[in-house]
């Protein structure tokens, strides 16, 4: 007698089957992560090696938007999906950067930051030079419909940065108007062999800074603009971990950094005359994320492109 | 062991499978940042940033235009390409947006 299989789950009532296949087919609908284009524009063009995205990772997303919507206007537009509560900031309607909240890992001391993303054509291709010249990998590729395709890597000095080919291309290369990124500035043990990194991984022009303290300040130059400065970390800091910081334009450094005080943050660098002839300082959000405030007025940029 | 006990742990083997591939889906295990994250855009740094040391001088800010060195890599032996000599600094972009 030929007996005839019913199949594995053959036992199950129907309807359990029915609802483990519905909840499997659903899953990745509900995982799915949008984020919108990084900028109003779109076109195809990228200016390799330009910082073009921040993200903040906090364990208070609400507190951040507090902060930061008081210190520089940004409105917020929040995206959730799945595990992840996330919210670009945006700036007269126009994105700045994004809020990630996600919780201090377990048992571990670790800092709120922001994230610098500079600009690639292709984030694979990027990611494999990186990788060959020291860099090592913090999360993988990984594409998102609207932004476009990023990774996250660590320099050879253990700084953090990712890389991001947008999806709408770059945006133009204009002045960051107040409450808008307008540099940044990576600080590194050895300036010298991090700019011959990144200068690898981006085709960077490198010019010498003047150096009245004698450390090393390099500027990251690409479509003849200046794109960030290297910077040797400053002596006599007792902890010094290697990191990018990014610097927002204020029309007034001290005003913005007594502001940020009455906000919640605290001045971790006095304002004090920068380079440029303008004022900066750096200050640490609520959480402890450091950020840059510059003041920089129209006159003192080269306003032809070359 | 009979056809019908077969069957039966065939079915639980069949119902672990799909009830683990399921949850793999959910939480991005494997695809993700720090193996459990939708978006790998958020990286808390180690603790400790120290921002003394910043006296006169320690400028990281963006050169105007036309500014040169010297820095201690002028003249070579630094593990980078130097721009070439003769190359103004340049500035970052000056053009307002929208025009």
């Amino acid at each position: 007698m030929v007996s005839r299989s019913r199949g594995p789950l053959a036992f199950l009532p129907r309807g359990v089957l029915v609802f483990l296949l519905a909840a499997s087919a659903t899953a990745p609908a509900s995982a799915a992560f949008e984020l919108p284009p990084i900028g109003s524009t779109t076109g195809t063009e990228h200016h390799a090696g330009k910082v073009v995205w921040a993200d903040l990772v906090t364990p208070d997303l609400a507190a951040a938007e507090r902060f930061y919507g008081g210190l520089f206007g940004w409105t917020f537009q929040d995206v959730h999906a799945g595990k992840t509560d996330y919210a670009v900031a945006l700036l007269a309607g126009q994105p700045v950067g994004g809020l990630l909240q996600r919780p201090v890992p377990a048992g571990e001391h670790r800092q709120s930051a922001w994230l610098t993303f500079l600009s690639v054509s292709d984030v694979d291709a990027a990611r494999r030079t990186a990788l060959g010249h020291g860099a090592k990998s913090v999360s993988d590729p990984k594409t998102y419909a609207g932004r476009g395709r990023q990774a996250v890597l660590s320099d050879p000095e253990g700084a953090v940065f990712a890389v991001l080919a947008s999806a709408s291309g770059d945006p133009p290369d204009y002045l960051a108007e107040p409450g808008e990124w307008i540099w940044s500035a990576l600080l590194a043990r050895d300036a010298g062999r991090s700019a011959a990194f990144y200068q690898t991984l981006f085709g960077y022009d490198v010019f010498e800074g003047p150096s009245d303290d004698g450390a090393e300040h390099l500027v990251l130059s690409s479509d003849d603009y200046a794109r960030a400065s290297v910077n040797t970390l400053p002596g006599g800091s007792a902890r010094r971990h290697p990191h990018w910081l990014n610097f927002i334009r204020v029309d007034d450094a001290t005003e913005a950094a007594d502001k940020a005080v009455a906000l919640g943050g605290r001045i971790l660098v006095e304002p004090h005359e920068d380079r440029h002839g303008g004022k900066s300082a750096v200050i640490a959000d609520p959480a402890g994320a450091p950020i840059g405030l510059m003041e920089w007025s129209a006159s003192q940029s080269k306003v032809e492109p070359k | 062991m009979t056809a019908k006990t077969l069957q039966r742990k065939l079915g639980i083997l069949g119902l672990a499978m799909l009830v683990g591939a399921s949850a793999c889906t959910v939480t991005g295990v494997g695809v993700g940042y720090d193996g459990e994250a939708d978006y790998v855009g958020g990286f808390y740094e180690p603790y400790g940033y120290d921002y003394g040391g910043w006296g006169h001088g320690y400028r990281v800010g963006p050169p105007r235009g036309g500014d040169h060195g010297p820095g201690p890599g002028r003249g070579g032996g630094h593990p980078y390409r130097s721009a070439p000599p003769g190359r103004s600094m340049p500035s970052i972009p000056g053009r307002p947006r929208g025009r």
